[in-house]
C-alpha cells in the first residue's frame, strides 16, 4: 500500500523529517508516536501533499504509483485521507456541501455516477448516527464554532463517508473526553478493512487499548528510532520517550513489517 | 475651457427643451444652476485627495450623448434571468434611461405608499421632489451633472406609517453604448413608514456608456429603508453613483451596496444622523477582475447624540483590478454616546490587484464609542488546503473561498427573501 523510503523533508530551510523509512501494508493499523515536534504532522502533511513541506530527498510509493507526483486532490481522490490534528474552521462553506463535493469528487474520479441529493443525505445520516453527531451538524459551516471534539468527530465523519484506501489520523484522540474517544475509535474500527490500512498518529495508549496496531513507531528527531508491536506503546506510557534517544544517535531501525 | 465641459454644455443646449419640466421656471433654474456648477468645477483630477486615485480622463474624452435612448427595449424573457428578484410583485424597469410600463408592474401598492416614475409626474407635482433634492448636501462635478440633465428615475413617498412589506425592484438595464445617463432616485419616508428597495443597474452594452444616478434618501422619525444597489455594469461601462440620506429621530436605513462588475465605479455614500437614536447600517462588497476599478467613498455624520453606524465593506480583487475604499465617519460635538463601528476587509487575489483603504474619523465628541479596522489579506492557505485534501478540485476550492468571503456580508441583509437572491447570485450556481 505505502512505502517510504528514506524520506527528507523541510520546512522553509529547516530540515524535519530525516530518512523515514516505513511500509504500510493493505489492511494494517501503524501507530506512529514520539515526542511534540519530532515530526510527526510533518509526516502526515507530506502524505497529504501540502506544499510548504518540501520532500529534498526520498520517496513515496502508494498503490505503485509515485505519490508525489500526485496533486493534493488526486492523492485524495486516489484514496488519501488525512485527518487533521487542527482542522481549520471555513466559514461561508456548509459542511454538508464539503461532504457531497468531496464525494463526488471521488466518484467522478472513479468513473461512478454522481450520488443525488436523496441518496447522499441518507448516506451521511447513516453515519452521522455511528459517529453520534447530531444532524444540525451538517448545515452548519465547515468546523465552524465547533468545539475540539466535535472538530474530530467531523473528521472520521469526513473519512467514512470518503472510505479512503489509506487514512491518515493525527492525533484524533487528543481533546476528546472518555465518551467522544470511544464513540471515535468505534467509528474507526467500524472502517477497518483489509483493503484500508491506517496511520494513528497519537500520544496515548489509551486510543490504542481501543483501535489495535499492528505495528507502533516511535518517530523523534525527524526518524523512525523503534519499531515493534503493540507492546512497545505501553512500554513507552511507563518510560517516557528518554529511553528511544532522540534521533540525532543515527541508529537505523527497521520499520515495521 | 476643457473639451469635455464644452461638450456638456453643448448637450444642454441640444437637448434642454426637451427634458423634463421645463416649463416650470424653478426647474430651469435647477439645471442650469447644476450646469454651472458643473462647469465651475470641471471633471475632478486626481491632484484632489478624493478623487486621488481615480482617474476620469477615459471618461473625460468620450463624447457622449445625454440623450435617452431610442432602441427597442428587450423583452422580458429576455432580461427576466438576470433580475435579482424576478418575480417582485412591484418593479419599475428602465431601459436606457426610457421607463418602461410594459416590463414593469405596480400591483395593489398599500395606501400612503406612492411610486412614480418621474416621467408620470407633472410638472405642477414635482416640486416636492425638488425640494427634497434640494436637501443633498454634498454637491459633486456629478451630482451637478446629473440635476442639469436629469431624464428618469424613481420617486418613492410614504406617508407616516404607510408600509410596503415586500422588496420593490427597480431596474435600469443599459442596452446600447455611447450614451450618459442621468438618473434620479428619490425615498421620502414619513415618520415610521418603511420600505424595502433593490435598485439594480445591469448593462448589456458592450460599449463605453456612463450612468450617473443620484439617490436622495429623507427618513422622517422612526422611518426604516432598506436600500440594496447591484452594479453589473458592461464591460467598458462608467458608473457614478451619490447616495445621500437625512435622518431623523430612530430612523433606521440599511443600504448595501453590490459592485460586482464595471470598467469603473465610483460610489459616494453619505448618510445624516440628524436626530437622536437614528441608525445605519452600511454594508457593501466591491469585487474587481481584469483592469475593473472600484472606488467606494462613504461618509456617515453623527450630528446627534445616541445614534449608531456599523459599516462594513469587503472588497475582492483579482487579476489587474484596483479599488479605493475610503470611509469618513464624523462625529459632531455634541454626538454624544455615538456607537459607531466601521471594517474594511480585503481579499487580494493576484499580485497585480490593489487596493487603497482609508479610515478617516474625524471625532469632536468625548463620549463615543467608535471603532475601526481594515485588512488586505489573501486566501488562507489552510483553508485551501483543507478542501483540496477533501479531493476538491483547486479551483473549484478556491471559488468556494473567496464566495465565503464575500457571503458573510449577506448576515447583515435583514429581509430573508433578499438575503437569499443575494446568496444565490454571489455563489453564482446552485448549491446541491
Ligand atoms: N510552517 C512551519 N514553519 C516552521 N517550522 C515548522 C513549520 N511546521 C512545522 N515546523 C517545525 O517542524 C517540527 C515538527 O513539527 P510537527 O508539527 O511535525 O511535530 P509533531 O511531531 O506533529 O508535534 P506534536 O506532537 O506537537 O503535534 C517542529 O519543530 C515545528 O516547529
Ligand atoms: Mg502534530
Amino acid at each position: 500500500m505505502l512505502i517510504i523510503k528514506d524520506l527528507h523533508a523541510s520546512v522553509g530551510d529547516k530540515p524535519i523529517l530525516k530518512g523515514i523509512n516505513l511500509t504500510v501494508k493493505a489492511g494494517e493499523v501503524h501507530a506512529i508516536m514520539g515526542p511534540n515536534g519530532s515530526g510527526k504532522s510533518t509526516l502526515s502533511n507530506v502524505l497529504a501533499g501540502r506544499e510548504n513541506v518540501t520532500v529534498t530527498s526520498g520517496s513515496i510509493d502508494y498503490l505503485g504509483h509515485d505519490l508525489l507526483a500526485l496533486e493534493v486532490e488526486e492523492r485524495a481522490r486516489e484514496g488519501v485521507f488525512l485527518a487533521f490534528q487542527y482542522p481549520v474552521e471555513i466559514p461561508g462553506v456548509g459542511n454538508v456541501y464539503l461532504l457531497k463535493a468531496a464525494l463526488n469528487a471521488q466518484r467522478k474520479h472513479r468513473g461512478l455516477p454522481e450520488l443525488d441529493a436523496m441518496d447522499f443525505l441518507a448516506l451521511v445520516k447513516d453515519k452521522m448516527k455511528l459517529m453520534e453527531m447530531s444532524e444540525s451538524m451538517l448545515y452548519r459551516a465547515v468546523n465552524e464554532g465547533f468545539s475540539g471534539g466535535e472538530k474530530k468527530r467531523n473528521e472520521i465523519l469526513q473519512m467514512a463517508v470518503l472510505e479512503p484506501r489509506l487514512a491518515i489520523l493525527d492525533e484524533t484522540d487528543s481533546g476528546l473526553d472518555i465518551d467522544a474517544l470511544k464513540v471515535v475509535a468505534n467509528g474507526v474500527n467500524s472502517l477497518r478493512h483489509p483493503e484500508r490500512s491506517m496511520i494513528l498518529v497519537t500520544h496515548y495508549q489509551r486510543l490504542l487499548d481501543y483501535i489495535k496496531p499492528d505495528y507502533v513507531h516511535v518517530l523523534a528527531g525527524g526518524r523512525i528510532v523503534r519499531s515493534g508491536g503493540p507492546e512497545l506503546a505501553h512500554e513507552l506510557e511507563k518510560q517516557g520517550y528518554a529511553w528511544v534517544g532522540d534521533g540525532q544517535s543515527g541508529q537505523e531501525v527497521s520499520s515495521g513489517s | 475651457m476643457s473639451m469635455a465641459i464644452a461638450h456638456y454644455q453643448s448637450e444642454f443646449e441640444r437637448l434642454g427643451a426637451l427634458l423634463p419640466w421645463q416649463g416650470s421656471s424653478q426647474w430651469q433654474l435647477w439645471r442650469q444652476e447644476g450646469l454651472a456648477h458643473f462647469a465651475a468645477q470641471g471633471f475632478p483630477s486626481t491632484r484632489q485627495e478624493e478623487w486621488k486615485y481615480t482617474s476620469l480622463t477615459a471618461l473625460e474624452k468620450l463624447a457622449l450623448s445625454c440623450a435617452p435612448g431610442d432602441s427597442a427595449p428587450p423583452v422580458w424573457e429576455s432580461l427576466e434571468g438576470h433580475v435579482l428578484l424576478p418575480r417582485a410583485r412591484h418593479r419599475l424597469v428602465f431601459v436606457d434611461g426610457v421607463f418602461q410600463p410594459a416590463l414593469s408592474r405596480l400591483e395593489s401598492l398599500p395606501p400612503g405608499v406612492r411610486v412614480r416614475p418621474l416621467s408620470a409626474v407633472p410638472a405642477q407635482d414635482s416640486a416636492p421632489l425638488q425640494a427634497q433634492l434640494q436637501a443633498i448636501r454634498s454637491r459633486t462635478p456629478f451630482t451637478a451633472l446629473n440635476a442639469a440633465f436629469m431624464t428618469e428615475g424613481v420617486w418613492v413617498s410614504a406617508s407616516p406609517g404607510a408600509c410596503l412589506d415586500e422588496p420593490m425592484m427597480v431596474l435600469y438595464v443599459t442596452t446600447g453604448g455611447g450614451r450618459a445617463h442621468h438618473l434620479v432616485n428619490a425615498y421620502d419616508l414619513g415618520a415610521g413608514a418603511c420600505l424595502t428597495v433593490v435598485e439594480q443597474y445591469l448593462g448589456l452594452a458592450q460599449d463605453p456608456y456612463f450612468v450617473n444616478q443620484v439617490t436622495g434618501v429623507q427618513l422622517a422619525a422612526g422611518a426604516q429603508l432598506t436600500h440594496l444597489k447591484l452594479q453589473q455594469e458592461g464591460a467598458r461601462s462608467y458608473h457614478i453613483g451619490a447616495l445621500q440620506a437625512v435622518q431623523q429621530g430612530d430612523s433606521r436605513l440599511e443600504s448595501h451596496a453590490f459592485a460586482l462588475s464595471g470598467a469603473f465605479g465610483r460610489n459616494d455614500l453619505e448618510t445624516a444622523l440628524h436626530e437622536p437614536g437614528a441608525a445605519v447600517v452600511m454594508n457593501g462588497l466591491y469585487r474587481v477582475n481584469g483592469r475593473e476599478f472600484q472606488d467606494f467613498h462613504t461618509c456617515i455624520r453623527h450630528e446627534s447624540p445616541d445614534c449608531t453606524s456599523d459599516e462594513y465593506f469587503k472588497g475582492v480583487l483579482d487579476g489587474s483590478g484596483r479599488a479605493v475604499f475610503n470611509g469618513k465617519i464624523v462625529v459632531a460635538q455634541d454626538a454624544q454616546h455615538t456607537a459607531s463601528r466601521q471594517s474594511n476587509h480585503n481579499l487580494l487575489l493576484s499580485d497585480q490587484a490593489e487596493v487603497d483603504t482609508k479610515p478617516q474619523l474625524e471625532i469632536f465628541a468625548d463620549d463615543v464609542k467608535c471603532s475601526h479596522g481594515a485588512t488586505v489579506g489573501q486566501l488562507d492557505e489552510d483553508q485551501w488546503f483543507y478542501l483540496r485534501s477533501r479531493g476538491l478540485e483547486s479551483d473549484h476550492a478556491r471559488a468556494l473561498l473567496i464566495e465565503a468571503f464575500a457571503l458573510e456580508l449577506l448576515s447583515g441583509i435583514g429581509d430573508t427573501g433578499l438575503r437569499a437572491a443575494m446568496d444565490q447570485l454571489l455563489r453564482g450556481r446552485s448549491h446541491g
